[in-house]
Parts: structure tokens; sequence; C-alpha cells
């Protein structure tokens, strides 16, 4: 009996451990068997669930490129804005929350809030407030804390010279994809892809990791515009046309060495960043897409085929008397009976009949060909969307009357882009260039330039020559002659012809033009002006079209720092290897070439403009210390200084607060 | 003699049993730290991969707070580069120039143009002319 009882307790012991190890065991199954059922046969549907609740995916859109100028100065560029967006089926009183926004928001009309109202009542999953809000407005709808209303980012593109080049740059619709102008012609290239970002988030919404595919950036666009010459072109046209009470007008600026356009303007004008305000007519780009007929500035082509093919030359002479010619019924006037006159004077005269008679001893043919060398008929570039080809007749088909039409620059269509480029092949020696807007491409910092396109010869330089000499002569004696600019050499021609309305010649509407390139023996630039019906009574392309091209060539000039041509003073030569180390606006040296010797002047107390504009008369090197005022100089006023000397002024900001400081000493 | 016996057994005899000791078992012993050893590191092994989760979340947390703060930074960059564009615009300078500073465009007569070309050899601290 005494062994048994240990026995009793041992047995009660391994019961009991039995039953604990059985229920951990169940236990166990059972939490195993929860484990099975939650990761092995509804994993599927839970790593969705959890995925859904802790992971987001955010679109990351992509951000276009920059497009700039020669000067790397912006013209397009794409910032991220707030978009506003509402979940409908969260907001309980639609009209409260419509009107609350609508006073939140920027312009919001009666009409806007109604609107709003209406997208917040469908009780749809998802409706835009407003796309694209300002800061303040965004901060403003923020406060609300309206329940069911979110902000999104979006990319929007900006315009920050407004009007500037808006006509070539085109502009970009709200899903970032371009419409019009460049940002349409070269979408794929700035366009860019889209990015991707993961996020896992926490219980409470946080997140606190990602995953991230960043957005790549499209590449930018190097134009060849100068944004300078760009607002002086638009600047003088829009006062030339408004001046003229006009319909519009177009100017085109082409480098006639490169073929690069420096400035291409229309007006009217549009503002890219609200293109939706703007009609299609103010949105075109009428440089390219408008043809007219070129009138006179036509006549430029019918003289290089007819000097080129030995047809005639400028000293030969033509007979314009008795100042009209006659086609059957058709009777074409010249303004005046010019009687005899050399065809250079035919051409500097703009007489119709002179031409005309040229052009008939050309030929169709001969025309024709020529017509088709100088681009006409074609597209010139891809850059430009809705470029037109122009209109040109097939030579086989033309009899004389039609011939003699052609011949001054009638019954053909060309556009200023396609004039410009033919005036730039007389500028440069008779190289026909294909006219480029982008300068590079930069793409992830590697910068791609684009190269000259030489198309073809299409004069020889000796007939170049003999015609630039021609265009000058318009200038000095010629039609031309409101485009005239002082101290540089200008070639042109002169156009003005009557617009086809209705299908008859109007007597009051006219398309006139310009079109010449400026310093005539050594080209900076050819620019083709055509103005569209002028109504101010004046109606020639010498007295519409002349003047604004001779303030845009006048304001140009001074801008690219082209010293005159005619009766040049001395050069002065900057060196630039130092700029980089000065203050802006801070004149240091200048270096004069001359010959000749002469009497130091007296400097003392002058700025150093005027020191500069007297010592640089005098042919010496100047050499400037310090800025503000003349307080010093070497050699002393009245020594004698040898042409190609040189001499130092000591220039200081304080001689209008100090004494007057003495004469500086040899450096 | 039976009763002698158990009589004996209950008086308390003062055993000397000091000197006995137990003799360690080496092996035993040995297992022992190495079962301690072994958990001790796979304690730490657990504590550090559970540190490193946690250290890995907090530094998510704050790298997420810093990208954010980048993207904002950056989104100010941006912004502050399109209006300072927007305020050197040609137009807009040369609207206040002529209306807030009465400036006109220099005509030809006004103006010196200032060819730039580098010379053959310029002096060591020379130039500059700006437009």
């Amino acid at each position: 009996m005494a062994d048994e009882r240990p026995n009793a307790w041992r047995q009660t012991i391994r019961q009991r451990t039995l039953l604990a190890a059985a229920l951990l065991v169940l236990w166990g199954v059972g939490i195993e068997a929860r484990l099975v059922y939650l990761q092995v046969l509804r994993h599927p549907e839970l790593v969705a669930m959890a995925d859904r609740q802790q992971r987001r995916t955010i679109e990351s859109p992509a951000k276009r490129g920059e497009i700039r100028d020669r000067n790397n100065r912006l013209l397009a560029y794409s910032v991220d804005v707030d978009s506003i967006y509402a979940v409908p089926s969260e907001i309980a009183d639609p009209k409260r929350a419509a009107r609350d926004l609508c006073q939140a928001l920027d312009g919001c009309t009666a009409a806007d809030r109604d609107e709003l109202e209406k997208r917040l009542d469908r009780k749809a999953a998802f409706a835009y407030v407003q796309r694209f809000v300002s800061a303040a407005a965004s901060e403003r709808v923020r406060a609300l804390d309206q329940q069911g209303i979110g902000f999104m980012k979006e990319n929007r593109r900006f315009y920050p010279n407004r009007e500037l080049a808006g006509h070539l740059l085109g502009y970009v619709g709200t899903d970032n994809v371009g419409l019009g102008g460049l940002e349409a012609a070269y979408n794929r290239v700035v366009l860019g892809a889209p990015g991707k970002l993961l996020v896992q988030t926490d219980a409470r919404n946080r997140a606190f990791s990602r995953v991230e595919r960043t957005p790549t950036t499209g590449a930018t666009l190097e134009l060849t515009i100068d944004q300078q010459l760009q607002h002086i072109v638009e600047r003088e046209l829009a006062a030339g046309v408004t001046a003229h009470k006009a319909a519009g007008g177009t100017a085109v600026m082409m480098d006639p060495a490169t073929g690069e356009i420096l400035a291409m303007a229309s007006y009217p004008t549009f503002n890219p960043n609200a293109f939706r305000d703007a009609s299609p007519d103010e949105r075109k780009n009428r440089a390219v897409t408008d043809l007219y007929e070129p009138g006179s500035t036509f006549k430029l082509v019918t003289a290089s085929a007819a000097l080129e093919e030995g047809v005639i030359s400028p000293t030969d002479l033509v007979e314009t008397a008795p100042g009209y010619i006659r086609f059957g019924a058709r009777q074409i006037d010249d303004t005046h009976n010019y009687g005899t006159l050399t065809f250079a004077d035919a051409i500097v005269k703009s007489s119709n009949v002179g031409a005309i008679r040229v052009g008939k001893k050309l030929g169709a043919e001969r025309l024709g060909v020529y017509v088709n060398r100088f681009g006409f008929g074609h597209t010139v570039s891809h850059d430009f969307p809705g470029e037109s080809p122009g209109i040109v007749w097939d030579a086989s088909k033309l009899d004389d009357s039609a011939l003699a039409s052609v011949s001054m620059g009638y019954q053909v269509g060309v556009t200023p882009l396609q004039m410009v480029t033919a005036t730039a092949a007389v500028a440069n020696g008779g190289r026909l260039l294909k006219p480029r807007i982008v300068r590079a491409v930069v793409r992830d910092g590697v910068r791609t330039p684009t190269d000259a396109v030489d198309v073809r010869r299409v004069v020889s330089a000796r007939t170049a020559a003999e015609l630039t000499t021609i265009m000058e002569d318009v200038i000095v004696r010629g039609t031309g002659t409101q485009a005239a600019l002082e101290g540089y050499t200008v070639a042109g021609k002169t156009g003005t012809a009557q617009k086809l309305v209705a299908g008859a010649y109007s007597h009051s509407e006219y398309n006139v033009s310009f079109t010449g390139f400026v310093p005539s023996r050594k080209p900076v630039f050819a620019l083709v002006v055509v103005v569209d019906t002028p109504r101010n009574g004046f109606y020639f392309g010498g007295s519409v079209s002349g003047p604004i091209f001779q303030k845009i060539a006048d304001a140009s000039l001074r801008h690219l720092g082209i010293p005159p041509t005619v009766f040049p003073a001395p050069p002065v030569l900057v060196d630039r290897r130092a700029q980089m180390m000065q203050t802006p606006g801070e004149p240091v040296i200048v270096t004069v070439d001359d010959a000749g010797g002469r009497a130091m002047p007296d400097l003392m107390g002058l700025s150093a403009r005027e020191a500069l504009r007297r010592t640089a008369r005098l042919g010496v090197s100047v050499k400037m210390q310090g800025n503000g005022l003349v307080v010093g100089q070497y050699p002393e006023p009245g020594a004698t200084v040898a042409l190609g000397g040189s001499c130092t002024i000591m220039l200081d900001r304080s001689v209008g607060r100090g004494a007057r400081s003495s004469t500086g000493t040899a450096p | 003699m039976e009763h002698a016996e158990s009589f004996d057994y209950a008086i308390r005899k003062d055993v000397r049993n000091n000197p006995i000791v137990r003799e360690v078992d080496e092996r035993r012993q040995r297992e022992l730290w190495i079962s301690l050893a072994i958990g001790a590191v796979l304690v730490v092994v657990v504590m550090f991969d559970a540190w490193q989760h946690f250290e890995l979340i907090r530094q998510g947390y704050a790298i997420e707070a810093m990208q954010k703060e980048r993207a904002a930074e950056e989104d100010v960059r941006r912004h502050l580069r399109l209006e300072a564009e927007t305020l050197r615009a040609p137009q807009r300078i040369e609207r206040l120039a002529a209306t807030r500073l009465g400036m006109v465009a220099p005509k030809a007569a006004d103006t010196i143009v200032l060819e730039r070309v580098l010379p053959a050899e310029p002096p060591a601290r020379s130039v500059v002319a700006s437009r």
C-alpha cells in the first residue's frame, strides 16, 4: 500500500501532463490550421488586400524638356502645380461644397459653380474640381478641409516670356502633349517618360518605404533664335502693323551663313500660357503657313535667273516705255513711264515692264528651274508644323501673260520663310541653306548640335554679287530708301502685290513686303517683313515694310555689336577673356587700332563711356582702372600720344564725394 | 537486536561527510555552457534582427520624410527659376524702363558699337564693355 502512493501521484502528474500536452497540441494544430488557411488557402486574396492597404503606386508625370534660346535663356519650362479633384460619393452636400470651393478658386463664375455642383452630384468615383490651380487657390481650398476633396501634382508648361516667340514655340495641352509649333513638332523629343513610385504605408497611412522609377525628363531644345532679337522683331512688327492699321504681319530673320533662324514673328500674336483664349487666326504661324504673292520681291528670282543664264547683264538696256505692256486685253502698268533703263535700274525702280521683258527673254522653262532652285514650291524645313510648300506653276503650261505675272511676282504663292531663305542665298554668295530653328538637342547632359544643311548652289558667287549691288542701289536710289540705315550698307528689295479677293485683284488690299540683308557686303542677317493689308493710305512695300525693316535692322545691329560699315570709326576691340572675372558693367581696358598721333585730351571728370569715346577717336589703347568717373590719366592732358600707343585712365566712384584726384602716374 | 539497530538508527549520529564532494561532470557542464552560448547567440541574433527590422522601418520613415522635403525644395526651385525668368522677360524690362524710369531706346548717334573681337595678345587685366 505504501509503495503504491508514489505511483499514484505520478499517475496524476502524467495524466495532467498529457492533458496539457494534448491541449497544447490542439492549440498548435489550431494555430497551424489557421495559418494554413490564411497563408495558403486565402493567400492570394489577402496579399492583394494587403497590397491595396499598404502599397500605393503613384505615377510621376514626365517633365517636358526645356526650350531655350541660343543664349540659354528659358523660353518654355515645366513645373508641377496642384490640381484639385473630388470623390463625389464622399461629399454629403454637393451644393454647399461647390459654393465653398468656388469661393476659394480663382476666377470661378456662377456658371462654373453650377457646373461644379453637377459634377459633385454625380456620385462618381472621381471628378476634377479644377486643374492647374494657383498656389494661393490651392492653399485656400486646403484650408477648407473639405471631406472628399484631394490634391494631385500635375505638370504644366509655362512660357515665361508670354507672347515672345509664341507662334514658334507653340503650346501644350492639359495632357502634356504639344499641340502647336515646336512643342508639337518635337513632342517626342521633349516629352520624356513618366515614372512610377511604389510606396509602402503603415496603418496610419504613413509611407515608410518606396521603390521609385524616376521619370525621365525630355530633351532640352536649344533654338537658333536670340531672345533679344526676337523681342526687337516682335516689337517693331507690332508697332508697324498697328501704325498702318494692317490686318497682320510677319517678319523672319535668318543668318545667311548658317541658315539659322534668329527671329520669327507673326502679328497678331497670342500668349501660349493661355492659348485657349486666342483665336485660331491669332495662333497660326503666318511665317510658314500663310502664302502670299510676293510681288516685286520675286523679281530677285527673275533677275538671278537672267544674270546666271547670261540672258542679260546689269548694264544692258531694257525698254520700259510707254510704261505698260499688254497681253491681249490685259494691261500691266508701271507706276511711271521710265523709258529706257539699264537692267539694274529696272530692278532698282521695280519696273514691272522691265521684269516682264527680261522674263520673256529668259523663258518659262529656265525661270521655272530657278524658282525651284531657290526652294519655292517645296517645304523648306521639317521644324514647322503646317508649313506650306507654296504654289508654283507648271512651266510647260505657262502662256505669255502668266509668264509675265510670274516674272513680277504674281501667280506664285510663297511663304515668308521661303522668301527669306531665297534672300539669304543671295546674301551668302549663292548657296541655298536649309533654314534651321533647332540649334542643338541636349539629352542627359549631352549636347548634340544640328549641322547646317547646304541644299544646293542656286547661283554663282558672281551673280550673287551683281544682284547684291543692284539691291544696294534699291536702298540708295530706288524704291527702298526708307529702309536705309545710317552707317551701314543695306541690300534689299521692296514688294507690293494686290491681294486676290473673290477671284479678282483688289485695288484696296495689298500684301506689302521688304526683303534684304545687312550689312550688305558681310551680311549678319537676312530679313523679310511682310505686312498684310495696310489701311492707312500707304500701301507700298517701301513705305510700309521698309521702315519696319529699318527699325528692326538698326536695333538688331546694335544688339549684335556690329560696327558701322560706312565710314567706320576705328574699331574698338574688346577682350572677352577677363569678362568672367569682372563685375558686370565694369570697363577696364580697350585697345584701339589706328595710325597717326595727337595730343592727349583732358579726360578728368568724364564718365568712362565719354572718356572711351574720346580716346577711341585718338586711336590709342586705353587701360581703365576702377570704375566711376575719371580721376586720373596718363599721359597727362596735352602730351602727345603716338597713334597705336596706349594711355591709362583711373576711375573712381567717390569723386563726387571727395576732392578731385590729381593726375595719375605712369603705370 | 532488531530493535537496537532501529534505535541506533534513530539516534542522530554525526555523519562526517564533509569531505565527500560530488564530482563535476565535465561533459555535462561543457554541454551546459555550449547550450547557454548557443542560446545567447540565438537571442542576440533575434534581437539584432528585430533591431534591424525596426531600424529599417524607422530609417524608412526618415528617408521618406527627406524625399518629400527634397521634392518640395526641388519644386520650389523650379517655381523660383520660372519666376526669375518671367521677371527677366525683355518686354517686361523694356516696359518698366520706359514707364517707371522714363528711359528711351538709344539712337545710332548715342551709341558706340564695341566690336567683340579677341585681340592677339590681350592685356593681363582687361575688358569689359557690357551691353
